[in-house]
């Protein structure tokens, strides 16, 4: 593959056309694909997603999309990014639709939003926040730290004591608002709609 | 903190973008007079979102409305939602394949009450838009349907108890006898949302100007507002509101 191309990973839930219409933006070339040859030789990967993280799961294993993703991550030149549910889905499971096992790529689990006795909080959690940056990140390098981003969920991925960098969000809870392990990425929000500050976490990503 | 939003909306019907008053529809232009007054690569800083429907009444084209959405925002980096006429999770997968990342649903809410279910099961409840059209009658809201050519017949209470019942992520209500007014949006609506109080509203008709804008999102039951008029905020008119908006103590991203 050509060094420039960015393989999106399309297994049927969600909007690839903005994550491919940011990443050509960018520079790059999208390649949009459910094949899991391409998949499995990638060496730059976007898994995106909306939706039922059960439904998501299901659809990955009967492709053998989660297999392809193992196998690229194989190659230590390899980076992954999960955007919104495709970053719930690099976690051990999600107790959304009852309890469901993730990719496990990550440690954290995905438990609903919850606000607690004092704030009541309205689902889905819906609109553009801040987030907390961690020190020295690769996504968000040079972003300004009132940045906002575009967050849509009602599910979240907890926060571990771990050695991956976490940036967080606080809607009811504290959670993870994106996560840097190794070479898998995550983001809650959506950079491709997050204007300007998304797609330069984007470009970081991919540069 | 959650911010609030400001959301620009587009009626597209077969190629052309209107302008609607009380539901009335104007023709205004086409996707090349939008690009070259909106610019939405640009202006797409200056709204929080954007939301475009097909509301053609007769031969709606859905394959011709997906390529122009994907025209319009191709380089448009800000959540979109459309919608007009779903009747077919299939419809939704279309629009979800041509850029938008939720949809609307109005008349389906009280016909098919069993496609939201559908569509929530798959893609989530946070995909889905709700939007109710409502016209003070005799001192009562009533809801309307079909871009507010039939009267449902309950008022606006009744069909939020309903919603609540429905795995909807957004409530969107217009006032048709504010559209396209520039009156104001009707704040009394707000009075009528006690059902759905855990889901965030979004509020619609009759913006005019920026004191419009802060004095729906003053207000701590509103999450959002819409305007729709296309002659209203032409130009750098939007980026000019946002800013004021902010300036008068609105808490909107800055982009």
């Amino acid at each position: 593959m050509a060094d420039n191309e960015v393989v999106i990973i399309d297994y049927g839930m969600g909007n690839l056309w903005s994550v491919a219409s940011a990443v050509k933006f960018l520079g790059f070339i999208p390649v949009v694909t459910s094949d899991i040859s391409i998949v499995s030789s990638a060496e730059s990967l976007i898994l995106p997603g909306v939706g039922s993280f059960r439904r998501a799961m299901q659809e990955l294993k009967s492709a053998s999309i989660d297999q392809a993703i193992f196998k690229s991550l194989e190659n230590p030149k390899t980076k992954l990014l999960g955007i919104c549910l495709g970053m719930q889905l690099l976690g051990v499971s999600s107790t959304e639709d009852g309890f469901t096992d993730g990719l496990g790529l990550v440690k954290n689990t995905v438990t609903k939003l919850a606000g607690s006795n004092e704030v009541s909080i309205k689902i889905p959690h819906v609109g553009f926040n801040r987030v907390q940056m961690p020190k020295e990140s690769k996504l968000f390098d040079q972003i300004s730290i009132d940045a906002s981003f575009y967050f849509v969920h009602s599910y979240a991925m907890q926060i571990l004591d771990d050695f991956s960098k976490y940036a967080t969000t606080t809607y009811g809870q504290e959670f993870v608002a994106a996560i840097e392990s190794g070479q898998v990425f995550g983001t809650q929000f959506h950079p491709e709609k997050s204007q300007k500050s998304g797609l330069k976490v984007l470009e970081n990503f991919l540069r | 903190m959650l911010t609030k939003r400001l959301i620009f909306t587009l009626l597209y019907d077969g190629g052309s973008f209107m302008l609607s008053r009380n539901f009335r529809l104007q023709k205004i232009g086409d996707l090349d007079w939008l690009e070259e007054n909106y610019g939405f690569s640009t202006v797409g800083y200056a709204i929080d979102e954007l939301v475009v429907i097909d509301v053609s009444r007769q031969n709606r084209n859905t394959p011709q409305f997906c390529e122009d959405l994907k025209r319009l925002t191709r380089d448009c980096f800000a959540p979109i939602t459309a919608g007009g006429g779903i009747r077919t999770l299939e419809h939704v997968h279309q629009l979800l394949r041509s850029g938008a990342d939720k949809v609307v649903v109005n008349t389906a809410l009280h016909d098919q009450p069993e496609l939201v279910e559908e569509i929530a099961a798959e893609l989530g409840r946070q995909c889905i838009v709700a939007s109710i059209d409502v016209q003070k009658i005799n001192g009562v809201y009533q809801v309307f349907k079909n871009h507010g050519t039939v009267k449902v017949g309950e008022s606006l209470d009744h069909v939020l108890l309903k919603c609540a019942g429905l795995p909807v992520g957004e409530i969107h209500i217009e006032s048709i006898d504010r559209d396209g007014t520039g009156n104001g949006l009707d704040l009394e609506i707000l009075e009528f949302i006690k059902h759905v109080k855990d889901v965030p509203l979004i509020l619609m008709g009759g913006i005019g100007n920026a004191d419009h804008i802060i004095a729906g999102l003053k207000d701590n039951r509103v999450d959002a507002v819409a305007t729709g008029n296309l002659l209203n905020f032409m130009g750098d008119g939007l980026a000019r509101a946002r800013e004021l908006a902010i300036n008068g103590g609105v808490i909107l991203p800055k982009f």
